[in-house]
């Protein structure tokens, strides 16, 4: 594809306090198209908070957020970037509980998003197909008529993630998707996201470190705001700083 | 028959004159008899600053050509008549020297024909030294205020006549308010003298006062200065020009500070107003639009109050006035009861349905007022002050009623008591744990249903201590509630939820700008103008004026 | 029938618009009035006005049922839509009113020729009202104009929820105030009343009050269809979507606040409408009308008839005021307690209101004898036509 030196993401700098409590402090990150990439870190470390600056949410005191060639995300809203093709899936599933399951989709499909369109817009055979084929990867085509609030908590999250697929999304941000999951489950949305990676970039905020394990080429670790290390989950577990920080063994001031 | 009269009178008069009624009266007494202008002048202005009425009505009755005088062979007694008269045109006489009636040898008050009657003489300069004593009686009213208000008034007459009175009064005033209204009045009559050193010097004077009294006839001196600088001279212009700037800007500061303390006072109540609906909504998420009936309950409750020591004591006196503490208490716990009332039986089902409690609330509302208008009618009921917080203080120039003092006195006591409630008590403790995360608080055991319950008791406790308040500087009708909950919800959505610090800087700036804009715009504008305002303020920042910050998404 | 409406309701509407469009008018010009049959000319005005309020109780419930936003301000939007229609109403009074002038009673009154000499007294902003399709237009503008302007500054900076109830309420109640004053040139608090002609017939007569009763029931009919066909489009979904979850509409590349400026918009204008047929049968508008305890009266008309569905608020605005004409002649002193309590407990026991009453039935009836096994399938779609 392109040359490996174009960053999908890039956030060089970037800074951001709430009331003199410092979020983000001076963070860089840099993610390859088509990568699949775990952040984990303890609290309080600021891993949604970095969410909120990608998609728009929040706005960085400080700090340059690009996305592709250069594309600056700092200046635009949640919309204007989800439209960009960044997708973002809560921590707790965020689906319409009202509507169907296939109506869910059927909302997040690609297409024009204004007032107008969507009052006369039909839905057409192939963005039925589409919806299908989104309903057939996160396994729900037998759902389709339920209303989303019927679902499980685990389908939900699953039915989470084939909205964003829906968008056909170049960025995938995905905030703790197993939480909350049986184990069974687990491994299940783990496979589906190293599915969906290479077609996708996607970054995931996880917890549980089996399923981190099961996912993960690489992995970042962000402590109080800033990159701690980055590496395979093997380098990142047997790293000093890391250990410290996740078991609180102050062996060495810092 | 005359010599009949003569014999009586005579009896009459050897009674002794007591030593109390001596000096005035027996001043005038002789003033009258006297036939030389320079003794009557004397004693006549002998008289200015008498405290006695009786010299006033004879004054006025001599200048008027009432006062009479009954000659026996060597013996002349100066007397009036008195109002009523019968129905052979018949009126008693009064005697001056001790206001007792003239009486003949039975002790039967003797009876006179007007048209019989010669009046005593006043030739037309008595006539004016008369006026002048009478315009100056005031000037020995034993009440200070009132001999202010009467030297003010004499001064803004610019009559030189006065002059040598008012320093002769200055001499012997203590009342250092008086004195200061003196020297006010003697420079403003100054002010009017052809003596251009005289009158720049006075002009100087009433500008270092910063005499608000003066102003417009400093105004008017400076205008006719200008019109004809040959008469007035330079030095009068530029004197009366600075004078009116400084009284000018001085005015200005007092009405500045004196709408501030207005909108002060309107802070004060819209704050423990608003304190209590911040918090409930900061805790439970929910929105009671009853909150405005609430402080209607506290005010009727200060009304019964009220009533009830009216019935114990009387309308007045000392039991009476500490009926406010009373109802300032009683409206605490019967509005807190409400509250407590109100969250058992219809808040608590609808904990974070910010929406369904709206319109629960308000049925509540509609439910509460009705309910008042039926036991207490649909008018205004009267609260009156207790003594202590009627009156006010002046300072500068600025007025500062009592009750508006105490309503800002105790709005801060709230504020603090409401932040160490909240900071350290176990139940503040509690409150701000359930606030942040009720269901994290509910595991670690804290009892989220009684913390709510407290609360909820505790905010509509403040509210009625509001409408108590506010029966103080305000009506008290039914619909009280409704003419302040928007402002109070307003102050909400400025301070942000939860925030004694935001709604304290709320309901500073709601009140203020209200009261900054009234004058201007008049008080529907104003109302009209601050709602405007507090949109747009929410277009830059839209969570209030302090956001605590809420790391949930879907918050 | 068209594809939105599902045949029974189909054949519901068609009923329910003979009897009331064709049926009821019918009863009221060609039955005799000693007849048992007979619809009196009151009370067929007094349902013309019920068809307004279930209007402006629709365009309520289009924000609040379909999009979650409780606006306290639609009756603000329903007196103005009355106040555009009640200007020209005003001017065709002509020279009956008591002053025999030109200009409306009160602009004599209130000394207008003295304010406005170069108009003989009326206010220039009231000249071009003397044209009925320049007030017909403004009944539509003017809400709409007013409630792009909120909303804009509103949905802009992403006030919602109650905050958007408050702001609505301040809103409704700052223009109370404004309507309050005699110097705003709208008759102060008496308002706008002795109407005598619209369009040239007599607003009294029994035909032009028939006419105005069709016209207010044609009027609900086409609020109700094109809501129908409006809410069962991607649109509509979109507005339910909002109403569950904003943000994950709003990362989904939508930008919520255009569609809720947008219903914001249409409801101001669907209650706009009602208002202006609701003044010519009532004879009055007055700023009473538009403050918000109107707009929270009929905010629980829909929560009584049940919300999120178009049928509930008619219900609701019809059953409650009724109860209301009823309740205000039999025993006025208690209405005030009637409303109080239906609120409370509406909100408590009947969250979906009257319509949703069979469904927590069946719910109660689950809870207490039910077979918990059925409760976990998949829940019936049958209004989900796009469904392959």
């Amino acid at each position: 594809m392109t040359s490996h030196k174009q960053f999908i993401l890039s956030l060089e700098g970037v800074s951001k306090s709430f009331d003199g409590f410092k979020a983000i402090n001076d963070l860089n990150f840099y993610m390859d198209e088509g990568e699949l990439r775990v952040i984990i870190g303890p609290n309080g470390a600021g891993k949604s908070t970095m969410l909120d600056i990608i998609t728009g949410r929040t706005r960085p005191d400080k700090g340059k957020v690009e996305f592709g060639a250069n594309t600056d995300l700092t200046e635009l809203n949640e919309y204007e970037i989800n439209r960009l093709g960044i997708g973002r899936k809560f921590q707790t599933p965020s689906v319409y509980i009202d509507h169907t399951v296939f109506e869910n989709i059927l909302l997040s499909l690609q297409g024009s998003r204004s007032v107008w369109s969507t009052i006369f817009s039909r839905v057409t055979a192939s963005q039925r197909e589409r919806i299908h084929e989104v309903l057939k990867t996160i396994g729900l085509t037998d759902r389709a008529t339920w209303k989303a609030g019927a679902l499980s908590h685990g389908q939900k999250q699953w039915l989470e993630i084939g909205m964003l697929l829906a968008q056909n999304p170049k960025l995938l941000l995905v905030d703790e998707p197993a939480a909350g999951m049986t184990d069974e489950e687990t491994a299940k949305t783990g496979e589906l996201l190293m599915s969906l990676a290479g077609k996708h970039s996607i970054i995931v905020i996880e917890h549980d470190m089996v399923f981190v394990r099961q996912i993960a080429r690489t992995v970042s670790v962000l402590h109080q705001g800033s990159l701690l290390c980055e590496g395979t989950v093997d380098q990142v577990q047997s790293d000093e700083r890391v250990i410290e920080v996740y078991l609180g063994r102050k062996k060495k001031a810092q | 028959m005359l010599l009949m009269l003569t014999a009586v009178a005579w009896v009459a008069l050897a009674r002794p004159v007591s030593a109390a009624d001596f000096s005035p009266r027996t001043n005038l007494v002789q003033a009258i008899l006297s036939e030389d202008l320079a003794e009557q002048t004397q004693l006549i202005q002998n008289l200015i600053g008498a405290e006695d009425p009786m010299v006033q009505q004879a004054l006025t009755a001599w200048r008027g050509g009432s006062v009479y005088i009954f000659e026996t062979n060597d013996t002349k007694v100066p007397f009036l008549l008195d109002g009523t008269i019968d129905a052979n045109s018949n009126a008693k006489g009064i005697r001056i020297i001790d206001g007792e009636p003239l009486k003949d040898a039975d002790g039967r008050p003797l009876l006179f024909v007007t048209t019989d009657l010669t009046p005593a003489d006043a030739s037309s300069k008595v006539r004016k030294l008369i006026k002048v004593a009478l315009d100056l009686f005031a000037l020995g009213n034993a009440n200070p205020k009132m001999r202010r208000d009467a030297i003010t008034k004499l001064g803004q007459e610019q009559n030189a006549d006065y002059l040598p009175h008012f320093e002769a009064r200055t001499k012997i005033e203590t009342d250092k308010e008086v004195i200061q209204s003196l020297v006010e009045a003697v420079a403003l009559t100054q002010v009017a003298s052809e003596d251009a050193k005289v009158r720049v010097a006075a002009i100087q004077k009433l500008g270092e006062m910063r005499s608000i009294n003066s102003v417009s006839f400093l105004k008017q001196i400076e205008t006719d200065a200008r019109k004809t600088p040959d008469k007035f001279g330079p030095e009068t212009i530029q004197a009366a020009h600075a004078a009116v700037l400084a009284i000018d800007s001085y005015m200005a500061w007092g009405n500045l500070f004196g709408t501030a303390f207005r909108g002060l006072s309107l802070s004060a109540v819209l704050l423990v107003a608003a304190l209590g609906l911040a918090i409930t909504f900061g805790l439970m998420g929910v929105i009671n639009m009853a909150h405005g009936e609430v402080m209607m309950v506290g005010a009727y409750t200060a009304y019964v109050t009220q009533n009830i020591f009216k019935g114990w004591f009387g309308a007045s006196g000392g039991g009476f006035d500490s009926y406010f503490i009373a109802a300032l208490v009683a409206s605490f716990i019967v509005a807190g009861l409400v509250g407590l009332v109100l969250e058992r039986g219809v808040i608590r089902f609808l904990y974070k349905r910010p929406l369904e409690s709206l319109l629960a609330t308000w049925g509540v509302s509609l439910l509460l007022q009705q309910l008042f208008r039926h036991i207490f009618g649909a008018a205004n009921v009267q609260v009156s002050s207790p003594s202590w917080m009627s009156g006010s203080y002046v300072i500068n120039d600025v007025l500062l009623a009592y009750n508006r003092v105490f309503v800002i006195g105790f709005a801060v006591f709230i504020v603090v008591g409401t932040y160490l409630l909240l900071t350290r008590t176990s139940l503040g403790l509690q409150i701000r744990a359930v606030m942040q995360n009720r269901a994290m608080a509910s595991c670690v055991g804290v009892r989220t249903d009684r913390v709510n319950m407290m609360t909820f008791a505790y905010g509509s406790g403040l509210a009625g201590m509001a409408g108590a308040c506010l029966s103080q500087i305000g009506n008290v009708g039914p619909g009280l509630g409704q003419n302040y909950i928007i402002d109070c919800f307003m102050v909400v959505v400025l301070g942000g939820v939860g925030n004694v610090f935001g709604t304290v800087s709320a309901s500073l700036g709601v009140g203020m700008t209200d009261q900054i804009l009234q004058p201007w715009l008049g008080a529907v504008m104003g109302k009209i103008t601050v709602l405007g305002a507090i949109i747009l303020f929410l277009q830059w920042r839209p969570a209030g004026l302090f956001v605590t910050r809420s790391r949930s998404l879907e918050s | 029938m068209t594809s939105f409406l599902p045949k029974r309701e189909a054949l519901l509407v068609v009923i329910a618009a003979f009897l009331g469009l064709v049926v009821l008018p019918c009863l009221n010009a060609y039955v005799p009035p000693d007849s048992a049959f007979h619809v009196s000319n009151f009370t067929l005005t007094l349902y013309g006005k019920y068809l307004c309020y279930s209007v402006l109780a629709i365009g309520v419930n289009l924000l609040w049922g379909y999009t979650g936003l409780l606006s306290l301000g639609q009756a603000l939007f329903f007196s103005l839509g009355g106040y555009a229609l009640g200007m020209y109403l005003m001017l065709m009074i002509g020279k009956l009113g008591q002053y025999k002038a030109d200009i409306p009673d009160f602009m004599v009154f209130l000394e207008f020729p003295a304010r406005f000499p170069a108009t003989a007294g009326l206010p220039p902003h009231w000249i071009p009202f003397k044209s009925f399709w320049f007030a017909a237009a403004m009944v539509i503008i003017v809400p709409a104009v007013v409630a792009y302007i909120f909303g804009w500054l509103a949905f802009r900076s992403r006030i919602k929820g109650v905050y958007f109830s408050i702001l609505s309420q301040a809103l409704t109640y700052a223009a109370t105030l404004m309507f309050f004053r005699n110097d705003f040139t709208f008759g102060g608090n008496n308002g706008l009343t002795d109407f005598k002609f619209i369009l040239g017939h007599e607003v009294n007569s029994p035909v032009t009050k028939r006419w105005l009763y069709i016209a207010s029931g044609v009027l609900l009919l086409s609020v109700y269809l094109g809501l129908r066909w409006l809410t069962s489009t991607k649109f509509g979904m979109i507005q339910r979507a909002i109403r569950d979850s904003e943000n994950r509409v709003l990362f989904s590349g939508y930008a919520t606040a255009n569609f809720k400026l947008f219903v914001f918009v249409l409801s101001a204008i669907i209650c706009g409408l009602g208002g202006a047929l609701f003044v010519p049968q009532v004879g009055i508008i007055n700023p009473s009308e538009m403050g918000p305890d109107k707009s929270l009266e009929a905010v629980v008309w829909c929560a009584v008839g049940g919300r999120g569905n178009l049928l509930g608020p008619i219900l609701g605005a019809i059953g409650i005021n009724s109860l209301k004409s009823y309740a205000t002649h039999a025993f006025a002193e208690q209405w005030p307690y009637i409303l109080g309590a239906l609120f409370v407990f509406v909100t408590l026991f009947m969250p979906k209101g009257i319509i949703g009453l069979p469904e927590q039935f069946r719910e109660l009836r689950k809870k207490l004898f039910g077979k918990p096994a059925a409760e976990t399938g998949p829940v019936a779609q049958p209004v989900s036509p796009k469904i392959p």
